[in-house]
């Protein structure tokens, strides 16, 4: 007895000595588990000709390298900028020309130095003051005169960015701090952004020249040259950024950038290169629109429509399809469904896209991000237009989470390649994120969790393994920067795509406090803000530090390709606006919200039916199958008769919504009866609320078609007559025509006993139906 | 712009230079006479003949001839190395073709460019030109190695740049505001009474405490470290507390928590040879920023800057960062 109480006991405290062993060793031996890293993987120096523009004429890459790490470094206009949380790794992404020359010209054999150009500048004794001063003049000359060509040479070109590696290998730090050699592919056609930050794996292997937007604009030569580094051994991959502003030229579904028809080599060579994307940075976030995302009331979040740089006279405006990543993750599945590929397969980044060698991350140690555009205070308040670009919109810098074992180039580098990333709006909030088909509901009290995680599911990034259930169910755990905001809420947003037609739904999965979800929609309510705006101070009274779940889609149909990705959001605090505006004395500006709240997107997971299940759902119909049941499509004269002045009823066949549609005499059209609740197909606004206020939109009819415009972009819609049937196809809906005119008008919108939409987030309440509204 | 269609290209006899410097020169002619030896260039030139609606032109002064666009078989060459770098093979005709076309448009555009002063008062060839100034003047300074002597006694004068941080080994228990809401400071408070006095192996620990989301032991630790993983508060606080005891209640970012030191490290300068190569790092910056520095401050002392006069007084003008201050006499506005 005696012998076996102190077996126990002593097992007791080796396993409590286990414990503390395994937890030491994973501070500093890679981690199967995986940490948290947090890195800016866009930030440009004084090294970038638009920083110098802006007034950035001070600090270069060293200088980003030591802010990134807690050094306190000079803003541009003179004064002193700290990070409020030092990074684990960065990428500083500067273009690079025409640098580095005189160095180069005095390194004995170098192919510089051979060039008569250079011979004024080689300095043969370095203590002789005579030599340094007649170089320096050599230099004057060499750039007063005629542009040297020889000095221009890619051997002299490609020493800049030789230099850009060099400080980069210099500030790399492996398990402590990753400094990545990297770039900005700068592509901007018609004020379009199209840029990617290009990220090496090894710096050893870089080429001797970055492939700049000079070389070619569009983005498919970028990934063709990325394929010949990948195939020499040179492993890298590309970040987008800003598809917020590319005016829709990010994410086309149609045709790509050289005006060839997106296929399936289209799509494996945008999926084999761009591999994250950037959600949110200074100039807003990528996310989604309100106007794509009408039920998504946390879309109305860093919202940017500017073209950069166009002429102030310019009447263009910003494309919003084609500019969202929610959308273009959509837009993959149908491509996927329809065509049977999918470029959007892409994982969350986030970074700055500042340009004083240095960004802001927090609201409360915000300094701009563009020198001397932005630079004071008053700059700021004062709403300072350049560029298109109106100061107080901006916002402070995004940062890219990774997991990986350790803090090394190689293993943040796969991280980012496997898409086990996270984006953050600024603080550092850590995101987990799993998906299986067995995962125990408890798996969150075992200690051992994560383990468990990996092994029976994948991680952010990944694809669900072949079903094994009939819902898939997820792993979700945040925990709160502990400097910043506590958490309100852990989302998953899930995306999921049926006959052409894609839709969204955004279900609360883990939430602080007692709330309680409503009944009906199962969305829980706002939390409570502790925000005063006078005062531009909050407090963490309210809030969680750490949320998990263990949640399993309760309207998990194995039909339909879907994705899930997981939305963490803070409590309210105050914007960066709202406390300098405190420091003036002013109102806070009331072209942007007072308050904010921060968060953090994963990388989705996606889910591809098995062949036998996507066969075993109901066929949606074609306009190829419309046409060859005899159906021919209405022509100018018919559509006009049919519409012109009038209304109808029409039902979505996909999801079985039924409402009405009016055109009237002065080419207005407004579609009613849409219920609030109810998941849209994708781009058609926020028909419930326009509906309910009356609101109207233009219509023309042009050869036959109908044609809308869902803010800047317009849709066409077709008409299809067989025997008495009409159908409708629109022209974002991949070739389907899933809209039937109805022969009569709907005389209950809601029967009861039959076909209300029962709520899906729970079990269905006893006692009689509600009235839907 | 006129087309002169006289045709030459001649590396053998008449080497073209491309920088507008006058006449002959012999690397150019050491460097031909190996080129047109090497079969890229064979192939360069052939590219260069089907080329057949320009034209290279030798022009010995570039400023005598504004329409002649001279190509050196170097610069031909050039094109080709770039493209295989790019994509590592070489162009084809078509492409090589292309390359042409593109650097003689460049060159035609900047020339007419230059010729309408589009390159006078440009806000962004003032600030790109200023640029290179600051990266040439760089350059030099970081053109001479320093020798060991001198780098040790800069060291010796920088030291504090290059101390080491203590480090703090500790284990701690966590008490959640998740989970206890206001009282998990009490609850921490209470907790460490329990704890006094109690044989250290025998402590139930992990029943008093909440489960912390990270870890429970945290070895050799900086402050730099800690305040990532718990604030800076409380990466502050935890090195200073007593050694071998439990302390508290601290509070983090993430709530409150009693904390175990085991060991403290303190830290310390390192000599110079264990961090030379670090040494020199960070003096070759502080040449280059001092280099920088000083000839920016020469520069500027050759001139007077007039600004103009605020109302209702005489002008100002604006001293060089050396010193002399020069009245003028009035400006413009």
């Amino acid at each position: 007895m005696f012998s076996d109480d102190t077996r126990v006991l002593t097992g007791a405290a080796l396993l409590v000595g286990a414990v503390f062993v395994t937890a030491a060793a994973c501070a500093e031996e890679p981690n199967p588990e995986r940490n948290a890293y947090f890195g800016e993987t866009h930030l440009h120096t004084s090294w970038s000709l638009d920083a110098w523009v802006f007034g950035n004429r001070v600090t270069g890459p060293a200088d980003a390298y030591k802010y990134a790490k807690g050094e306190t470094i000079k803003h541009p206009l003179g004064y002193d900028i700290k990070i409020t949380t030092p990074l684990d790794f960065m990428g500083v992404t500067d273009h690079s020309e025409y640098v580095g020359v005189t160095k180069q010209a005095n390194t004995p054999g170098s192919y510089t130095s051979k060039l008569p150009e250079a011979q004024g500048l080689i300095i043969t004794d370095p203590n002789s003051k005579q030599q340094q001063q007649r170089a320096f003049l050599a230099v004057v000359k060499l750039l007063s005169g005629p542009p040297v060509k020889a000095l221009m040479s890619p051997k002299v070109a490609g020493t800049v960015w030789k230099e850009n590696n060099d400080i980069a290998d210099a500030a790399n730090e492996p398990g402590k701090f990753t400094a990545f050699c990297s770039y900005e592919w700068t592509s901007m056609p018609d004020n379009r952004n199209l840029h990617r930050n290009v990220f090496f794996r090894d710096c050893a292997k870089v080429p001797e020249a970055p492939y700049s937007a000079l070389d070619s604009w569009h983005p498919e030569d970028l990934w063709k040259w990325m394929d010949t580094q990948r195939k020499a051994g040179n492993e890298l991959l590309a970040i987008s950024h800003n598809a917020n502003l590319s005016d829709g030229w990010m994410y086309p579904t149609d045709v790509d950038s050289l005006g060839r028809p997106i296929d399936a080599a289209w799509a494996e060579s945008r999926m084999r290169n761009e591999r994250l994307i950037e959600m949110k940075q200074i100039k807003g976030q990528s996310e989604t629109h309100p106007l794509l995302s009408p039920n998504d009331e946390f879309a109305n979040y860093a919202v940017w429509s500017v073209l950069l740089g166009l002429p102030p006279e310019s009447g263009r405006v910003d494309r919003i399809v084609g500019s969202y990543a929610r959308q273009a993750l959509k837009d993959g599945l149908t491509m996927q469904d329809a065509r049977g590929y999918n470029p959007y397969k892409f994982g969350m980044a986030g970074g700055s896209d500042a340009h004083n060698s240095a960004s802001p991350y927090r609201q409360e140690n915000f300094f701009g991000g563009h020198a001397h555009e932005d630079g004071t205070i008053e700059t700021r308040m004062a709403g300072h237009n350049f560029a298109g670009i109106d100061v107080r919109y901006e916002e402070p810098g995004g940062l890219t989470g990774v997991w990986a074992e350790e803090n090394t180039r190689a293993s943040i580098w796969d991280a980012m390649h496997r898409k086990e990333t996270f984006g953050v709006s600024g603080p550092h909030i850590k995101v987990r994120f799993f998906g299986g088909w067995d995962y125990d509901r408890g798996l969150l009290k075992d200690r051992d969790w994560v383990k468990a995680a990996y092994q029976d599911g994948v991680p952010m990034g990944g694809d669900l393994p072949s079903a094994k259930a009939t819902a898939p169910t997820f792993v979700v755990w945040a925990v709160k920067d502990p400097t910043a905001g506590n958490l309100d809420r852990i989302q998953i947003v899930k995306g999921w795509s049926q006959h052409g037609q894609s839709f969204e739904k955004v279900f609360d999965v883990a939430w602080s406090g007692d709330r309680k979800p409503d009944r009906w929609t199962g969305k829980v309510p706002p939390i409570g803000s502790t925000v005063d705006i006078d005062k531009a101070t909050y407090s963490n009274s309210v809030g969680s530090v750490e949320l998990k779940t263990v949640w399993s889609d309760p309207e998990f149909d194995p039909s339909l390709h879907a994705f899930y990705y997981a939305r963490v959001l803070e409590i309210p605090t105050p914007r960066w606006s709202t406390i300098q505006a405190k420091q003036l004395g002013i109102a806070p500006p009331d072209v942007v919200p007072p308050t904010v709240q921060e968060r953090a997107w994963s990388s989705p997971i996606w889910y591809t039916p098995m062949e036998k299940a996507r066969k075993a759902a109901k066929a949606g119909l074609t306009v190829a199958e419309l046409k060859g049941r005899g159906a021919t499509e209405l022509d100018q004269k018919q559509v006009e008769a049919l519409i012109v002045g009038k209304a109808h009823w029409v039902r979505n066949n996909v999801t079985g919504e039924k409402f009405k549609v009016s055109y009237s005499a002065n080419g207005q059209r407004t579609v009613w009866h849409i219920g609030k609740n109810v998941p849209q197909p994708s781009q058609v606004g926020d028909v419930a609320r326009n509906g309910y206020e009356g609101v109207t939109s233009a219509y023309s009819i042009k050869n036959g078609r109908v044609v809308t415009f869902f803010q800047e972009a317009p849709f066409e819609f077709a008409f299809y007559k067989v025997g008495d049937a009409i159908y409708g196809a629109r022209s974002n809906e991949f070739g389907y025509a899933n809209y039937e005119v109805l022969p009569k008008p709907v005389e209950f919108l809601n029967p009861l006993g039959k076909g209300e939409v029962a709520p899906k987030h729970g079990p269905v309440p006893p006692g009689p139906s509600p009235q839907k509204k | 712009m006129t087309l002169n269609t006289r045709k030459r290209i001649n590396a053998e006899t008449e080497p073209v230079v491309g920088s507008g410097r006058p006449g002959r020169d012999p690397f150019f002619l050491r460097s031909a006479r190996r080129l047109l030896r090497e079969p890229l260039v064979h192939f360069l030139v052939l590219g260069a003949a089907l080329f057949a609606g320009y034209d290279y032109l030798y022009s010995g002064d570039r400023d005598e001839s504004p329409h002649q666009i001279a190509l050196t078989l170097d610069e031909l060459r050039q094109l080709g190395l770039l493209f295989n770098a790019q994509w590592r093979r070489q162009p084809t005709p078509e492409e090589f073709s292309q390359l042409v076309e593109f650097k003689i448009r460049q060159e035609v555009l900047y020339r007419e460019a230059l010729a309408m002063g589009l390159d006078k008062n440009d806000e962004i060839v003032k600030r790109r030109m200023a640029q290179k100034m600051q990266f040439l003047a760089e350059d030099v300074a970081a053109a001479r190695e320093p020798t060991t002597e001198e780098l040790k006694t800069w060291y010796e004068k920088n030291s504090d740049k290059f101390s080491l941080p203590s480090r703090v080994s500790f284990r701690h228990l966590y008490f959640s505001p998740d989970r206890r809401g206001a009282r998990a400071r009490d609850d921490a408070a209470q907790a460490l009474a329990e704890l006094a006095g109690q044989p250290e192996e025998s402590t139930p620990t992990e029943s008093l405490a909440d489960r912390f989301m990270f870890q429970d032991y945290y070895a050799d630790r900086t402050s730099e470290s800690l305040a990532k993983d718990f604030g800076p508060e409380f990466a502050v606080a935890a090195p200073k507390l007593p050694l071998g005891s439990w302390q508290g209640p601290l509070e983090s970012g993430y709530g409150w928590h009693l904390v175990y030191v085991d060991s403290l490290t303190p830290g310390r300068v390192p000599a110079f040879e264990e961090i030379e190569p670090d040494v020199k790092t960070a003096w070759l910056g502080a040449q280059k920023e001092a280099a920088w520095a000083k000839a920016y401050r020469e520069m500027r002392a050759k001139y007077t800057v007039l600004l103009p006069a605020p109302p209702n007084s005489d002008t100002v003008s604006v001293a060089s960062d050396t010193d002399t201050l020069t009245q003028g006499s009035g400006a413009p506005l």
